[in-house]
């Protein structure tokens, strides 16, 4: 019998409602894994989020060794933030398109399996965008953009002309007729001055009898969405030129049909079967396998909270696009379990992080957004959904024999969002960071460092919690000498500036501590990571403008947004869960020692050169 | 500019600009020049990447196709070689402005060319274990280093053993573009002119199961896809190239002329037995190929060479040495076979509307030893069969093998220049306008002797930009946005 591994990913399940639902016997697969094996909490990544922390679990090594370190990296030559995930590189040809390029480096788990013949199967593994190639199969996941090249735009269509868009998204307004020609916006046209949108023309029939949207796009049969309801997948054709077309996926939602008719697009995801880029390898394999399970979310983050955190959709849309969207997940998984007959097959399921992200208001009765109706209705969906989980566990274990090894992991835990802390303000306010013209940190100076007097500026905040030192011959306009006494006054001022800060409203501490980035990471690609980490409390986070560039109101800030819960915190305080149906050597494990685990329980010895350490 | 054509042999303008599955294709019939490329006549391998190469038509380089009558001796027919060219191809136009190229397969290319670059041989070198087919000649190490044993060609393409064919086809061109590649990032080129024979065989070997009007289409056959499979690999190879590219690089992917169904073969010289132009003194008991029958050349007025076309001689006093026809009447005669030959019917007694040409007035010259007509069949409906012994002058089968296509008049041009001025379809292009284009945008003289003109002649030149700082902003802050975190 060949041996095999079977890997859950399950993003953002967090410990402590973990064991107080085993607790109550509410997770009986769970607890049958940790019967046969084991169950501790696993140790995550410097900073603890989905990118890093997965990039450690397939390459066995700390951020350093895979140059992974936020969602959101920096120019240094422009100070702009940009996705730290993939980029899209020109060739050196105007008459090449664009190429893909992932800038997750080390190498992965599967890479090693490939070279030792053993196949894998990689299923929505975060930064696997553009696929590569291995023996076996892969279908990439977060990291993988929209058809617009963003991390996900959807669009809001109604009758009522006064409505505005807000974040990230675009609003067409509707005629009123019985019958609604309107378009869906594609891929962006950067021919024309200024830049515009491919379109696709969908027609709309009002069905006020049975309360429904009938949509038909193009030649493709009519496709119906509820009031209240999603639609199903539909195909829709972008005419590019005359000559060249592409092909995306949609999904509707039918927010009202009276007193005027409000739908929503999702995202256009990249065609499974003919994508702009490649999102699986073999390039075919997306295909085939929406021959065998329908269409399914191809884009990163196939979970719309933005479109949810605009209010175009409620909690329960939200949650039931959630549910479609792990059914997806889970049916490939399934079917890729039931041909798995050697080797390793590994599913990420990100439906727990996205929901825990938008309905921790509902668990947490100090949530400034917390709502004590919806929170009985819905509240209790959290529980449900590591249920869920459960059930799917259930399912996996049905195809465990004794040559399985079973690992069921989450790459970070969750906690509560409530508070955010303006890094970039609070390094004006220290003399760390300067404005031009005597100008006072505030929201309306935008993202992207606009106002900042780069010539008196030592430090600047940018990411999910990291902080760079304006370093001459790095950034574009440094002025922090490379081994000058500065730099070490500048990074202990934030070190011992912030440490145990108290937020001066509640009284609690928001940050516990600031790493260097030498203290946290080893390997070649640390000069790459942000020069300093802000651990934060639980309950606080980054300001939504200080991870862009910008400034917030003030130096804290009440998130009263649905975004409620999150995990960008001090690791030590977010560990995952880790369960495996062996007994492990000890039970202090961190997420890099999977790799290694995997790679030593089928005979590969590359295992022993890793950084994290074999549990078996 | 560097200069690169991508040859691809017999590529047929419906079939490439059509299927919208080749989108690397579209991608630079967006971005550039495209259309169907007038060939010469005769439309066929040899000479016409030279003619195209030269800017020379085929009289004017005295090549008139493969075989060519070397004095005017009824025997004597030579093939034509790479020594056969005279004229200044694009190569020794770009030699002279010190600059280097690299052809890989240019027919015809055998002996291979001495040129001020690397110079590899194309389907008419005889063994590639045996022969030297590289210049200079330490390349071929390197090829077979790289490849193996280096195929220039599918020897007996015409066959019957369809699987044999296929994989043997994409075998070969597959070392070729491996090989390529090679050569286009490891080597120094100026000018890069390389030929894909594979489509041609391609076509030749499968047209009959893909085109649903060819008399032998049967629908649902197993071979039915292997002429688009080889187009979208074709597609592949030309994007895996384009990324090798940077933008002082024009780019031409260029056919020497189209594919067309073939309805049949008229035996041409039957036809001239028929007529009494040509006269045996025993006629065949079998089907017997030109060379092999008792011809009476006393009595004997016309005879010809089969092929896609027919290449057609006079016996003609003083010139030929038992003439029969008074050198006087020459012209006469020629208008009399001339109209004979377009009154021609075909095998429904519908008009067979052939096309026939007289060299001197097609040509700007003509050299060697012409034909004295060049013969049509049905505006290549139906090619020429040399060979004598049929029940009628209409044949199904091919005396020289099973083929499904003729050539066409027609090839396809799509010229990817990023300073090009002009860009969409173009119409009226011709073979011989090719090398002037290319120079013109390369930005070289055009010598005087080229026979075809610039398609971009006299335009300015587009002046390259990258996008503004402000575009790229807005690039970035696009791809941040549903990111949920910020």
């Amino acid at each position: 019998m060949k041996k095999k591994v079977i890997v859950v990913g399950l993003d953002g399940l967090e410990p402590t409602l973990v064991e107080r639902l085993l607790q109550r016997n509410q997770l009986p697969n769970f607890a049958k894994i940790r019967t046969s094996g084991h169950y501790g909490r696993l140790q995550t990544t410097y900073p603890a989020q989905t990118p890093v922390a997965w990039s450690s679990f397939v390459t066995g090594t700390n951020p350093g060794g895979h140059g992974i370190f936020d969602f959101i990296s920096r120019d240094p030559q422009t100070y702009l933030p940009d996705i730290a995930l993939n980029r899209f590189e020109r060739p050196k040809s105007m008459l090449a398109p664009p190429r893909a390029v992932n800038r997750r480096q080390g190498v992965p788990v599967w890479q090693y399996l490939s070279k030792a013949g053993i196949p894998s199967t990689i299923l929505r593994c975060p930064v696997t965008f553009p696929a590569e190639n291995l023996l076996g199969k892969m279908l990439s996941g977060v990291g993988v953009p929209d058809i617009r090249g963003s991390q996900g735009t959807g669009t809001f269509y109604t009758q009522d002309r006064t409505v505005q868009p807000k974040e990230h998204e675009q609003v067409v307004y509707l005629d009123r007729a019985a019958e609604i020609v309107t378009r869906v916006h594609g891929p962006r046209n950067p021919r024309t001055n200024p830049p515009s949108d491919f379109t696709a023309e969908i027609r709309v029939r009002v069905d006020h009898g049975a309360r429904k949207l009938v949509i038909t796009a193009g030649s493709n049969l009519a496709i119906e969405a509820p009031e209240n309801g999603w639609s199903p997948w539909v195909r829709l054709k972008f005419k590019l030129s005359m000559l060249q077309s592409v092909t995306g996926i949609v999904r509707f939602y039918c927010r009202q049909i009276d007193p005027h008719v409000e739908f929503y697009a999702s995202p256009v995801n990249f065609d499974p079967a003919a994508p702009l880029f490649p999102i699986s390898s073999p390039a075919d394999y997306g295909k085939t396998l929406s021959e065998h399970i329908g269409l399914f979310s191809t884009v990163g983050m196939a979970e719309d909270h933005t479109g949810h955190n605009n209010g175009r959709f409620d909690e329960m849309a939200y949650k039931a696009q959630c549910e479609l969207v792990f059914k997806e997940r889970e049916d490939m998984m399934m079917h890729e379990l039931g041909r798995f007959t050697e080797g390793f097959l590994f599913t990420v399921f990100d439906t727990p992080d996205r929901l825990q992200h938008m309905f921790w208001r509902f668990i947490d009765p100090e949530h400034p957004n917390f709502d004590p109706d919806l929170a009985s209705s819905l509240g209790p969906y959290i529980d449900g959904l590591y249920q869920q989980c459960d059930a799917l566990l259930g399912r996996v274990l049905e195809k465990v024999d004794e040559n399985t090894l079973l690992i069921v992991l989450s790459d970070h835990g969750f906690n509560t969002f409530r508070r955010a802390f303006d890094t970039n303000t609070w390094l004006w306010q220290n003399d760390l960071l300067a404005l031009e013209g005597g100008k006072k940190p505030q929201e309306d100076l935008g993202d992207g460092f606009g106002a900042v007097d780069w010539s008196k500026t030592y430090a600047y905040a940018l990411g999910l919690g990291g902080v760079y030192l304006n370093m001459k011959g790095r950034e574009r306009s440094g002025i922090l000498e490379e081994g000058s006494g500065e730099i070490e006054k500048v990074r202990s001022t934030l070190q011992t500036g912030l440490a145990n800060f108290a937020d001066q409203e509640t009284g609690c501490p928001a940050v516990r501590s600031v790493s260097r980035k030498e203290e946290i990471y080893s390997g070649p690609f640390v000069k790459d990571a942000p020069d300093l980490l802000v651990n934060f409390c639980p309950g606080f986070r980054v300001s939504w403008q200080s991870s862009l560039g910008g400034f917030a109101k003030s130096l804290f800030e009440n998130n009263n947004r649905r975004w409620s819960g999150d995990h960008i915190i001090d690791p030590d305080t977010v560990p995952g869960i880790l369960f495996m149906n062996r007994p492990v050597v000890h039970n202090h494990a961190q997420i890099i020692d999977l790799a290694p685990t995997i790679l030593h329980y089928l005979n590969v010895p590359d295992h022993l050169s890793m950084e994290g350490k074999s549990l078996l | 500019m560097k200069l690169l054509v991508l040859g691809l042999d017999c590529a047929a303008p419906d079939v490439i600009f059509g299927d919208e599955r080749l989108l690397n294709i579209r991608r630079l019939m967006d971005a550039g020049l495209y259309g169907k490329l007038q060939s010469v006549v005769p439309p066929i391998t040899v000479p016409a990447w030279m003619c195209m190469s030269t800017s020379q038509d085929p009289g004017s380089l005295g090549i008139y196709g493969f075989r060519n009558r070397v004095d005017h001796s009824y025997e004597k027919l030579g093939f034509a070689n790479s020594n056969s060219i005279k004229s200044y191809a694009m190569w020794d136009h770009l030699a002279r402005e010190g600059k280097k190229s690299i052809i890989v397969g240019v027919p015809p290319n055998f002996p291979p060319r001495r040129i001020n670059g690397i110079s590899v041989g194309c389907f008419l070198t005889p063994d590639t274990t045996k022969d030297d087919f590289t210049y200079p000649t330490s390349i071929k190490a390197k090829i077979t280093e790289l490849v193996g044993e280096y195929p220039v060609d599918v020897k007996n393409f015409r066959t019957d053993r369809k699987d044999w064919l296929r994989d043997e086809i994409f075998a070969m061109s597959r070392k070729q573009w491996q090989v390529v590649k090679w050569l286009l990032t490891e080597q120094e080129w100026d000018y890069f002119h390389f030929v894909d024979i594979g489509l041609d065989r391609v076509h030749h070997g499968f047209w009959n199961y893909f085109d649903k009007k060819h008399v032998q289409y049967e629908p649902g056959n197993p071979y039915e896809n292997v002429i688009p499979d080889y187009y979208l690999w074709l597609d592949e190879q030309i994007g895996s190239v384009i990324e090798l590219l940077d933008n002082e690089t024009i780019l031409l992917v260029v056919s020497d002329h189209g594919a067309q169904r073939l309805d049949g073969g008229i035996a041409v010289n039957q036809w001239l037995i028929d007529e009494g132009l040509l006269v045996l003194d025993e006629y065949p008991k079998e089907v017997t190929p030109f060379n092999q029958l008792k011809v009476n050349w006393a009595k004997t007025k016309v005879w010809s060479e089969g092929g896609y076309y027919a290449r057609v001689f006079f016996n003609v006093e003083g010139r030929e040495p038992q003439g029969t026809i008074p050198a006087a009447q020459y012209e006469v005669f020629q208008d009399e076979i001339k109209a004979r030959f377009e009154a021609m019917k075909d095998d429904k007694g519908q008009p067979l509307n052939s096309l026939v040409f007289k060299p001197k007035e097609i040509y700007h010259t003509v050299r060697n030893v012409p034909p004295d007509l060049i013969v049509h069949f049905g505006g290549l409906d139906w090619r020429s069969i040399g060979t004598v012994g049929y029940p009628n002058i209409y044949v199904q089968e091919n005396d020289t093998g099973p083929d499904g296509c003729n050539h066409a008049q027609y090839g396809m041009f799509l010229l990817a220049a990023p300073n090009c001025p002009i860009n969409g379809e173009f119409e009226g292009a011709k073979l011989l306008d090719i090398a002037p284009t290319l120079l013109d945008l390369a930005g070289y003289d055009i010598p005087e002797s080229m026979q075809g003109r610039s398609l971009v002649a006299g335009m300015e030149k587009r002046i390259l930009a990258d996008g503004t700082e402000a575009e790229k902003e807005k690039i970035i802050h696009d791809r941040l946005a549903g990111l949920g975190y910020v």
